[in-house]
């Protein structure tokens, strides 16, 4: 008999609506839906809404309207409580690393591994394994003073993929690197496609348009496009 | 433990300052706990003292003594009496007395007085049982100890308002301290509660440190403070035993099963104020802190 596996869905935006109290809307009626260890690229120009989307899913917003699932986590709702529980889930890295500068390479790491309250035999562990994936093996114990900003980076990625997280939510992550350390960082997310979901908000139209994977296009809050295997054109 | 060093290595002077107010509440805290048990304790035994006493001139004979016995126990406003003949006042004369040969010479029987020592049902008797003791024939002065006890107790309770004034005050100023303290070190470590909540951590997973950072800051400051007391005490322990020579133990709130004398202090008396004054400050250090953090880490 031949079995067909169908993904699983891992997140569902159905006609959300984000209106800040202020009055300015960064999402209108956007819908899309992302699958188990799917690859996705949001893009657009700034302002077009591509960190609401992550901060929506990071439950650090809620939706005005419109329905929204992450996994089993119904995050539209006026009763969601499991916050922790949703972002033991998560894995971010932000265009600006959030890496700790009184803590060494493991000390940063371990932070994402302890909140799970982990066993220090398993953290060390998962860090050895993460630091290789990153290339940050023998660094374990420099501080962010000592290391270059595409090491801090990967760092954050390293803290955002440990402890079985499933979904990385990455920021503009090359935002502020040049363009081969860059490429570097896009190389780690490339070992980890298939394993984790991840969603990856950028303007780098070099790297979108040579990944050739699926592409969200936003612009001014609404989703314009969404190409299976698609380019970045500005 | 090493992010609660960490915590007081970044804010040395914080971190001072929340231990010296501890320390100086929990210093004087103690101070005034062992003065008023002290003072609690002489009052006790003050109050074991026979209330009135009643000493009868030299020619009064034992009958009419024991007539002027049998009518106060029949008035029902004495609890207990005792009476002292002319050979027990001469046998507590030689006891108080052994080590003064000279004292003992020419002091017989009959130079000292008989005596009845009465304890009364309740304080407010006492003046009137004086009273009709001085009425009384054959009486020659009439000791009564109500002026002492009063003053005593006068003086406890005095002390006792006093103390507790200090502490609130000494309290309320340690946990605005302690609470701004704390509010410095949750505004340093702003970055990391903001990436350890992204990252899932629970508010009491955030809170914890601090909270046993306080707990911490209170046993050391309340350990710092008990060793200190004591040396104080120690050095001047061969003073105060020769100025309270004629005091005996005295019990801490008549825990005298328990072992408990203020003086000379027991051990388990020095061990239970040690866990007083570390339990004390483990709790101003964790409620200081659990307010500062409700108020801070949301």
């Amino acid at each position: 008999m031949l079995k067909i596996y169908k993904p699983l869905l891992m997140i569902k935006f159905d006609a959300v609506n984000k209106k800040f109290p202020l009055g300015n809307i960064a999402l209108k009626d956007v819908s899309f839906e992302v699958e188990e260890n799917e690859f996705v690229f949001l893009v657009g120009p700034s302002g077009a809404g591509k960190t609401t989307i992550l901060k929506l899913i990071m439950h650090q917003y809620t939706p005005s309207s419109g329905l929204l699932l992450v996994d089993n986590f119904n995050l539209s709702s006026k009763d969601f409580k499991q916050v922790e529980s949703l972002r033991k889930r998560l894995g971010v890295v932000f265009q600006d690393f959030k890496v700790l500068m009184d803590k060494n390479v493991y000390e940063n790491i371990a932070l994402s591994l302890q909140v799970m309250g982990m066993d220090q035999g398993r953290i060390k562990k998962e860090i050895r394994e993460a630091l290789d994936l990153v290339g940050l093996t023998g660094k374990e114990k420099f501080f962010p003073a000592q290391l270059s900003a595409g090491e801090l980076q990967r760092v954050a990625i390293a803290r955002a993929i440990v402890g079985d997280r499933e979904f990385i939510l990455a920021d503009e992550p090359t935002g502020n690197l040049d363009p081969k350390t860059a490429w570097e960082i896009m190389k780690i997310f490339k070992k980890l496609e298939g394993d984790k979901t991840i969603l990856f908000a950028t303007h780098n139209t070099d790297i979108v348009n040579s990944l050739q994977k699926r592409v969200i296009f936003l612009k001014d809050g609404k989703l314009v496009k969404d190409v299976k295997k698609g380019g970045y054109e500005i | 433990m090493s992010e609660i060093w960490t915590s007081i290595r970044r804010t040395p002077y914080q971190s001072l300052a929340s231990f010296l107010i501890l320390f100086f509440t929990l210093f004087l805290s103690l101070f005034f706990f062992n003065l008023t048990s002290f003072f609690n304790g002489v009052l006790s035994y003050v109050e074991t003292k026979p209330q009135v006493t009643v000493y009868f001139q030299n020619q009064t004979k034992e009958d009419d003594i024991f007539k002027i016995r049998d009518s106060m126990v029949t008035s029902g406003k004495v609890l207990s009496m005792k009476y002292i003949s002319k050979q027990d006042a001469l046998k507590i004369y030689r006891n108080l007395n052994k080590n003064n040969p000279l004292l003992l010479e020419m002091v017989t029987a009959d130079i000292l007085p008989a005596s009845l020592e009465v304890y009364a049902s309740k304080p407010e008797y006492l003046t009137e049982l004086a009273a009709y003791l001085n009425k009384q024939p054959g009486v020659d002065e009439v000791i009564f100890q109500k002026d002492i006890v009063e003053k005593l107790l006068s003086l406890t309770n005095t002390l006792r308002r006093l103390s507790l004034f200090i502490m609130v005050f000494l309290l309320i100023i340690a946990f605005i301290v302690l609470m701004t303290t704390t509010a410095f070190k949750i505004a340093l470590k702003k970055d990391e509660i903001e990436l350890l909540r992204l990252l899932g951590a629970s508010t009491s997973y955030i809170r914890n440190p601090f909270l046993i950072e306080g707990v911490l800051f209170g046993v050391a400051s309340g350990t710092l403070a008990f060793a200190l007391f004591y040396l104080i005490f120690l050095y001047f322990y061969p003073f105060l035993s020769s100025y309270l020579a004629g005091i005996p133990s005295l019990s801490f709130y008549n825990l005298s099963s328990l072992k408990l004398y203020v003086w000379p202090p027991s051990i388990s008396f020095i061990i239970s104020t040690y866990a007083i004054v570390v339990l004390f400050g483990s709790l101003i250090g964790f409620v200081g802190n659990y307010f500062s953090t409700s108020k801070y880490i949301k």
